[in-house]
């Protein structure tokens, strides 16, 4: 009887076992590694050592491989998500932002100080074209058909359109001081202004700047949530974190969170991991009540990525 | 402890830049070089705390032993004219700002030839897992490139011309680690930089390590009846090891002791002298008097023309 009860009860038993925690990946820019937390516990699980100075990460087209670009170390790491295990390394010249275009053929990487933008063909990588560009290439967006990369120019105060079909620059557009994120959104590219207050939205089409969001001081970088309801938007100087009503543009809520917010990451939840900059801190912020709470992490955490888990229990 | 010695540099480095830098930076427009701005904090934070740890432990053991009496205090407070100018970050700073665009250039023209620079945990994987031996062997492999480089700063008249402004202190201490000229800082760093090219620049992430390596070096430079004794004579460059090297028989190319962190060096190539008893008068008897006693600017003025009349061949080593 006693046996029956168990084989009856240890069904239910491993139902109710926990789940696995998400890992948050987090870039130590100024400490060379990566942090790898526990999105329950909040404890890093460990640690892994880069060479020089990891800035920016994507995840590959099918989810299988992350790839870091560590800038100061000319090399990227190929890292299984799900586990933290670095599978290869690839040398590339200082890469410090880098995104694939949405068909997934091609992998563009922007050199910040070395002023040249390269286009790999993704399967390899193997560089296809390098382009010497004005000061500061920063952070990249594409044109949903992935014929078109646009880079903001953080030195000249430009956007530049590079088309990946001829690999040639098409345009360059004035968008203000210090541009840094951007995002491609409903036809537009919504641009940081890192020497200004505000976002700009730009007409790709006119290369005109259509309208401004304020969000504060040191508008830095933009991203769109999974569920496409919102925008996020950080300011460095200001220290803030917007939410934007991706139909009108215009800001919903702001929140204050000291240390200088940059990259950010959503988890399932719809809960936003962002990295402290200043503060050697990512915050874990409850969008619902804006309630957050800080884990420390390396000095300068930079990039940010959330590797959902739960769903394979 | 190097933890807890990154964990506190990083808060009063992020407190410093959020609450004082970033806003008048923004106010410039300089938001650009924001993430560049946050590495001259630290490095000032750091200069600024390895100048009182060097004074914390050179100072006692300089009134404790002293190998001379202090006559000239001038020439001391220029000396320390060129440690804050060097370790607060100013001079660097300049040099920063004057070659960043020149840096971006050189390093895309390399990017262009297909060479993707290595490092030294590129060369041997085994390092990747044990940062710490990597920057000791980074330690190593730089400290003997300064060994050469100081080789050839005795050996080429026009450079010895502005190295001779090391030299020429009479009353040397620990402050005479930084004296150097201008343009031979920057060479150095051009010298750097081509070593760089080769195996990488060290990981930044040991504050500690470079505050120890900083210690070693100033030491080396203070007015105390020190050795190491025989063994750690041959380790690691002693207050009486290099104060050989500056003795006023020892200047130009007939020195001595030119290792600046490992004795190995000299041993290796026959430039070593082990005698744990000599503890000579120190200075330059070729070099004008302004070299010795005059202040920071007139000596860089000298050493220019001193360098410019090296190369048009008026004088000699």
């Amino acid at each position: 009887m006693r046996r029956l009860a168990a084989c009856l009860i240890l069904p239910l038993l491993l139902l109710a076992r926990p789940a696995a925690a998400d890992l948050i990946y987090v870039l130590n820019s100024g400490d060379s590694s990566i942090s790898v937390l526990d999105a329950i516990t909040r404890e890093e699980l460990r640690r892994i050592p880069a060479l020089r100075e990891v800035h920016h990460l994507v995840l590959a087209p099918g989810g299988r491989e992350l790839l870091i670009a560590d800038s100061g170390g000319n090399e990227i790491f190929f890292v299984d998500p799900a586990s933290g295990e670095v599978r290869r390394r690839e040398r590339i010249s200082n890469p410090y932002h880098l995104d694939f275009s949405p068909d997934g053929r091609h992998l563009v990487i922007a050199s910040l100080r070395r002023n040249q933008v390269d286009i790999y063909d993704a399967q390899g990588p193997t560089l296809l074209t390098r382009l010497r560009t004005p000061d500061k290439p920063s952070h990249m967006a594409f044109r949903p058909d992935g014929k078109v990369v646009y880079v903001t120019l953080q030195g000249s105060g430009t956007v530049i359109a590079v088309s990946l079909e001829t690999r040639e620059v098409l345009w360059e557009a004035p968008i203000g001081r210090e541009p840094a994120g951007i995002v491609w959104h409903r036809g537009r590219l919504i641009v940081g202004i890192m020497g200004s207050d505000h976002f700009a939205v730009l007409n790709p089409e006119t290369r005109e700047v259509e309208r401004q969001i304020p969000v504060g001081r040191g508008a830095h970088t933009i991203f769109a949530a999974p569920d496409g309801k919102a925008l996020w938007a950080t300011s460095r100087v200001q220290s803030r974190i917007a939410e934007i009503d991706p139909t009108t543009l215009e800001v919903r809520r702001i929140f204050d969170i000291p240390g200088g917010p940059d990259c950010i990451a959503f988890d399932p939840d719809g809960r936003l991991w962002a990295t402290l900059r200043w503060a050697g801190r990512i915050a874990r912020i409850d969008t619902r009540t804006g309630e957050y709470e800080t884990i420390r992490v390396g000095r300068s955490p930079h990039g940010i990525f959330v590797q959902p888990r739960r769903a394979e229990n | 402890m190097i933890e807890s010695f990154n964990r506190i540099l990083d808060s009063v480095t992020g407190w410093i830049f959020e609450v004082l830098v970033q806003p008048a930076m923004y106010e410039l427009g300089l938001m650009d070089w924001a993430d560049d701005a946050i590495d001259w904090i630290e490095f000032g934070l750091f200069g600024i705390f390895s100048i009182l740890v060097v004074y914390a432990v050179c100072r006692p053991l300089e009134a404790w032993r002293p190998v001379e009496p202090v006559t000239d205090r001038g020439a001391i407070r220029t000396d320390i004219v060129y440690t804050l100018l060097t370790r607060l970050g100013l001079l660097p700073l300049i040099a920063f700002v004057l070659l960043a665009s020149l840096q971006a250039w050189w390093e895309g023209t390399v990017a262009d030839s297909g060479f993707v620079p290595p490092t030294l945990e590129n060369l041997i994987p085994g390092l990747r897992e044990a940062p710490i031996l990597a920057f000791f062997l980074y330690v190593v492999v730089l400290d003997f490139g300064e060994y050469w480089r100081h080789r050839f700063q005795h050996r080429f008249g026009w450079w010895w011309a502005l190295h001779s402004i090391h030299h020429a202190q009479r009353q040397m201490t620990f402050w005479t680690d930084d004296r150097n000229h201008i343009l031979d800082e920057i060479i150095g760093a051009l010298w750097f930089g081509v070593i760089a090219l080769l195996i990488g620049v060290p990981p930044g992430q040991f504050p500690l390590l470079v505050l120890i390596t900083r210690l070693a070096e100033s030491l080396s430079h203070a007015n105390v009846r020190l050795s190491f004794g025989r063994i750690g004579e041959r380790l690691v460059v002693s207050p009486r090891f290099h104060r050989l090297h500056h003795g006023i028989l020892s200047t130009a190319d007939h020195g001595k002791n030119y290792a600046v962190l490992f004795p190995v060096w000299d041993w290796i190539f026959g430039t070593a002298d082990f005698r744990r008893d000599v503890f000579p008068r120190t200075g330059d008897p070729e070099a004008p008097e302004a070299l010795a006693t005059g202040g920071w600017l007139r000596q860089q003025f000298v050493g220019l023309k001193r360098m410019a009349g090296a190369i048009a061949g008026r004088s000699g080593t």
